[in-house]
């Protein structure tokens, strides 16, 4: 704890530093090279906003989130805070978007449907996160109803456990949040792809994270450890996100099967 | 009648023939009617007459209006006289000879081939064909699955063994034809009755019927015999014409043994020296036929040729049916591709769902997901990674590969530096390298002076930063849009429209340096140097391509933001792979020919087209074609391509076995060449089903009259005699109607003028 706040206590020094850099770097590359898309390799998670409710319940926990993911793995992220509209034409620069909320809100327009479908359709991926922490709130029904009416001819379903999405890093026997509301995710399959996941207990709960490094929020019901299956299974959704069926490949299945089965055991 | 002829005006001279005949076709219903009619006019014809006193008249017009009626009655039957002119025929005697393959089988113990037999008994009964052309017209024919008519005089000069199939249906209905207005009286046929049409137990209704259609009868002379007949033989073989590579191909073969006795042989399949798969055959005196099932695994792609081989023991009687030479084509199946990639991104994400939905590729990923410097915060037995499996990747299975594709990959700490040298060798024996860009790429990825840069299609040059996070567009000359990476399009104009349309690209590997012969594709224009991007090079027989940049996602899923489709990302994508591994259409030269086979005496056409560096025809080009013969004498043509860069040679293969054509192409210094085979095959049918059927040949001798024997030196014909009728040829007729004319009507009219007139005088109106 003493070295976070140290390193706390570092960076307002570091963002001004690397804020000097950043101008002389960009003024530099204004007049030599063209205006470039930053970050472009890195991975971002922009926050989807919509009308009504409250799309930001867990302010900068995507953030926090990434933070993880780049401590965990080697995927390199942009922690920079995103938020957009499903309309913007900078969506197709993030092929992975987050919906949060802990209230009701407006049904999406048809046009944005549309351009929802269209980006999920063709390699687009949608993590919906139930904030509210309560079984059939009223998060739950605007989010299932937009689903129904995103994808009419293809129910949302419960996503099996020998799915990738539970073998893409961490093996996961469970689903963890900040409560545990449902014991599966669901999700909405495109030709053999999961393109949208909704998760009803609360992920970012658990991923929230002040800038003193402590945990924004409590876990009702399995501590610290439930933080950390909720953690893993937000790397895994990434991670699934960007390596597809990756560990469903023949050369890794031995192995996998082999310590899915000592786990079980345990 | 003469007279009735000349009324008629026919010459009676030469009218020698006449035939009455009824024209009347409803015969059916006529004589029924008669039954009744008949009774009923004579009884009124009678009682009509009862007021005549004078029995004598009475009578006599009863008479005379029965001949009337009778009269109007042979009428109404049509009643024609046909007069004919025919000339005498000369009878037909025909000779029909064996000149098939199986001819050519020895028969023991003088080791006499069967056709040797026809020849001596045809050539010392010269006298008796002699005598019996003096009375029959001789038509004498090579048979086999179709007649051919020889002079009798060329008979012995030409006789050769040398038909692929006899077929005694075809060759009697040719027979049957051609004798069509002849009048046939016999058929003598000198054969070993080894047709490959009928079987062993019973002869084919069809052939039956067709001999009693000959109305003729056919003496059957047997050529050789069965006795002693030893041979084993490679018969059917069954295998598909083309296999994959490490996948078994399967064969089954069936081995004919006769007179082979007690013993173990072995079937031997190989390809050039090397022995691919043997299997031991146990022959027992009493089974003459066994089947055989091989399977191997081709190592190598292409037109392989393959030899199967029996041993050839003393006193077989075919030596050429204990090896069998075929081809099968070698294919991939699928594109292995080994895709290994830095870390998990979007550009690897794009192209693995590209690659992984690509039914013609057999994809491998391996991701590096963690780093040595990450904190998984859990023990490796909750995550689902794997040790990366070094060792057996670049040692072991390497060579399995078509295509190894490095996406953002530094191979420091995962791959040790002398596996590099592992893909060089790879590369340079045909292999295909990709390096797509990034961060930990290129110089970033620490390849500088290893040997993957020397497979590379740029040099590595130091430069700091050596990756540009800049947003492009790629920019190419017009000429090079022909290159098969950049035909994304085949309409030239569109091609290079949907090139400029394609969103632009984030972030470029510089200090790139092109090789010496590489092709830069594509570039970065940055101010008045053009930064390469996309680079194409060969690498001893292998191909590799430098990608600067790792942002090629950006044509699929961003171009459908902007309202298009990942069409053409795909398509870039497969272009990039059919290239790298060779496929046919990447060639600069293609070297085709018209058959895959060729029958013996079949042309066979090589055609071939040359293409430049960008892949755009190569007119007037002097190329040389080196034709190497089966039997290993090589040839060289010189050439020149077309205004297309196309040409073709067209040559008649002197023997059967296989060719070899290659192309040489030289440019300065440059030498390319291109290669390929093609097999001429001769039939072995024959050979498949080789002994004598003396029961055929007395079945056909049995249901046409004829006569079976067998041939031996002695043979003597002279007691074969054939009827010899008179037979007429009916070349000119001429009918005449004995009803449709006026004679008969006046006639009638006569009668019953005569009618009226006596009972005008016997007082009667």
């Amino acid at each position: 704890m003493k070295t976070e706040a140290f390193l706390f206590k570092l960076k307002p020094m570091r963002t001004i530093f690397a804020g000097l850099i950043l101008v002389i770097i960009t003024a530099v590359g204004w007049v030599s090279l063209p205006l470039a898309w930053a970050n472009y390799y890195k991975l971002s998670i922009p926050q989807i906003k919509y009308r009504g409710g409250n799309f930001n319940p867990r302010p900068d926990v995507l953030s926090s989130f990434l933070g993880q993911v780049a401590k965990r793995t080697s995927i390199e992220v942009n922690r920079e805070p995103i938020q957009m509209q499903v309309t913007e034409p900078a969506l197709y620069q993030y092929p992975f978007i987050y919906m949060g909320g802990d209230d009701s809100f407006e049904p999406f327009s048809s046009n944005e449907l549309r351009v929802l479908r269209n980006y999920l359709s063709y390699g687009g991926f949608l993590l919906i996160d139930d904030n509210s922490g309560k079984k059939d709130s009223a998060f739950d029904r605007s989010a299932r109803e937009m689903i129904s009416r995103l994808f009419p001819q293809v129910p949302l379903q419960k996503i099996p456990r020998d799915h990738s999405i539970f073998r893409s890093f961490y093996l996961i026997n469970q689903v963890a949040g900040r409560v545990n509301n449902s014991p599966f995710l669901e999700g909405i399959h495109i030709k053999g792809r999961v393109v949208l996941v909704y998760c009803a207990n609360d992920l970012a709960g658990t991923w929230a994270r002040n800038n003193l490094g402590h945990w924004d929020y409590d876990i009702i019901g399995g501590g610290e450890k439930q933080r950390q299956l909720s953690i893993r299974l937000g790397v895994n959704i990434v991670m699934y996100s960007l390596t597809l069926d990756y560990k469903k490949d023949m050369v890794h299945l031995p192995i996998i099967l082999e310590r899915l089965r000592k786990y079980h055991s345990q | 009648m003469n007279l009735l002829m000349e009324i008629f005006g026919l010459d009676p001279s030469e009218y020698k023939q006449r035939e009455f005949q009824w024209a009347f076709e409803e015969a059916g219903v006529f004589f029924p009617l008669m039954v009744f009619l008949v009774p009923l006019a004579l009884w009124f014809f009678w009682t009509s007459l009862s007021r005549i006193k004078s029995p004598v008249t009475k009578s006599f017009l009863f008479i005379l209006r029965a001949a009337a009626f009778a009269l109007i009655v042979f009428l109404l039957l049509k009643p024609e006289l046909e007069f004919k002119k025919k000339n005498v025929l000369t009878n037909t005697i025909a000779v029909l000879m064996d000149d098939s393959k199986s001819m050519s089988i020895k028969t023991f113990p003088d080791e006499i081939p069967r056709i040797d037999f026809v020849k001596t008994t045809l050539d010392k009964n010269r006298k008796f064909f002699e005598a019996l052309e003096k009375s029959f017209k001789v038509d004498l024919y090579f048979f086999s699955d179709r007649v051919d008519p020889v002079p009798f005089s060329e008979v012995l000069n030409q006789y050769e063994p040398k038909s692929l199939n006899t077929d005694f249906g075809s060759s009697l209905s040719q027979l049957k034809e051609r004798m069509e207005g002849k009048p046939l009286q016999g058929v003598m046929m000198f054969t070993d009755g080894a047709d490959l049409t009928e079987g062993t137990e019973e002869v084919s209704k069809d052939l039956l019927n067709l001999l009693v259609d000959l109305k003729s009868p056919v003496h059957t002379f047997q050529a050789g015999s069965n006795d002693r007949f030893k041979d084993l033989a490679i018969g059917n073989l069954e295998a598909a014409d083309f296999g994959f590579v490490y996948q078994p191909v399967r064969l089954s073969v069936n081995v004919d043994a006769s007179s082979m006795g007690n013993k173990n042989v072995s079937l031997v399949l190989r390809e050039g020296e090397n022995i691919l798969v043997t299997k031991i055959l146990e022959l027992k005196e009493r089974i003459s036929r066994y089947k055989a099932d091989l399977e191997f695994v081709p190592r190598k792609k292409g037109k392989r040729i393959y030899t199967l081989t029996l041993p050839l023991f003393s006193g077989e009687s075919i030596a050429t049916n204990n090896r069998r030479d075929f081809q099968i084509k070698i294919i991939r199946d699928r594109t292995r591709v080994l895709h290994l990639n830095g870390r998990p991104s979007w550009d690897s994400r794009f192209l693995r769902e590209v690659l992984a939905n690509n039914p013609k590729v057999d994809l491998l990923s391996f991701f590096i997901l963690r780093t040595l410097g990450d904190d998984v915060v859990s023990p490796t037995s909750e995550l689902s990674l794997i040790p990366f499996p070094t060792n057996l990747l670049f040692s072991d299975y390497l060579n399995s590969f078509d295509l190894i594709i490095f996406q953002n990959f530094r191979y420091d700490p995962f791959i040790d530096l002398r596996y590099l040298s592992n893909i060089k060798n790879f590369v340079e024996a045909g292999g295909a390298f990709l390096m797509i860009g990034g961060d930990l790429s290129f110089q970033q990825g620490g390849y500088e002076r290893t040997p993957i840069e020397e497979v590379l299609p740029v040099r590595l040059q130091k430069r700091s930063p050596s990756f540009m996070d800049v947003e492009f567009k790629l920019e190419m000359e017009k000429q090079i849009l022909h290159h098969p990476i950049l035909r994304l399009e085949k309409d030239d104009d569109m091609n290079r429209e949907i090139w400029q349309g394609l969103p632009a690209m984030n972030g470029v590997n510089a200090g790139l340096i092109p090789e010496s012969g590489a092709h830069v594709l594509a570039g970065y224009r940055k101010d008045s140097s053009m930064i390469p991007v996309l680079v194409a090079g060969s690498m001893g027989k292998g191909r590799a391509v430098a990608l600067a940049t790792d942002s090629s996602w950006n044509w699929n899923f961003r171009r459908v933001g902007e309202g298009g489709s990942g069409r053409y990302y795909q398509k870039f994508w497969n272009n990039i792979i059919a290239w790298l591994t060779g496929d046919t259409e990447t060639q600069l030269i293609q070297l085709e020919t018209d058959k895959e086979r060729y029958q013996e005496g079949d042309g066979a056409l090589i055609k071939f087209k040359v293409l430049k560096d960008d892949y755009n025809p190569d007119p007037g080009r002097n190329v040389t074609l080196i034709l190497q013969s089966a039997a290993g004498e090589s040839r060289e043509i010189p050439l020149q391509t077309d205004k297309n860069g196309e040409g073709s040679y067209e040559f008649i293969p002197a023997q059967e076995g296989f060719y070899k054509a290659r192309i040489r192409v030289e440019r300065g210094k440059e030498k390319t060449c291109r290669e390929l085979s093609f097999g001429v095959f001769s039939e072995t049918a024959e050979f498949d089903k080789p002994l004598v059927k003396d029961s055929l040949l007395k079945k056909i001798a049995e249901v046409t009259g004829g006569q079976y024997q067998v041939l031996n030196a002695g043979t003597n014909l002279n007691g074969y005699l054939f009827e010899n009728p008179e037979v007429f040829e009916k070349t000119k007729t001429r009918v005449i109607s004995l009803w449709d004319n006026w004679w008969a009507y006046g006639f009638i009219v006569g009668l019953l003028f005569i009618d009226w007139w006596v009972r005008r005088r016997s007082g009667l109106s």
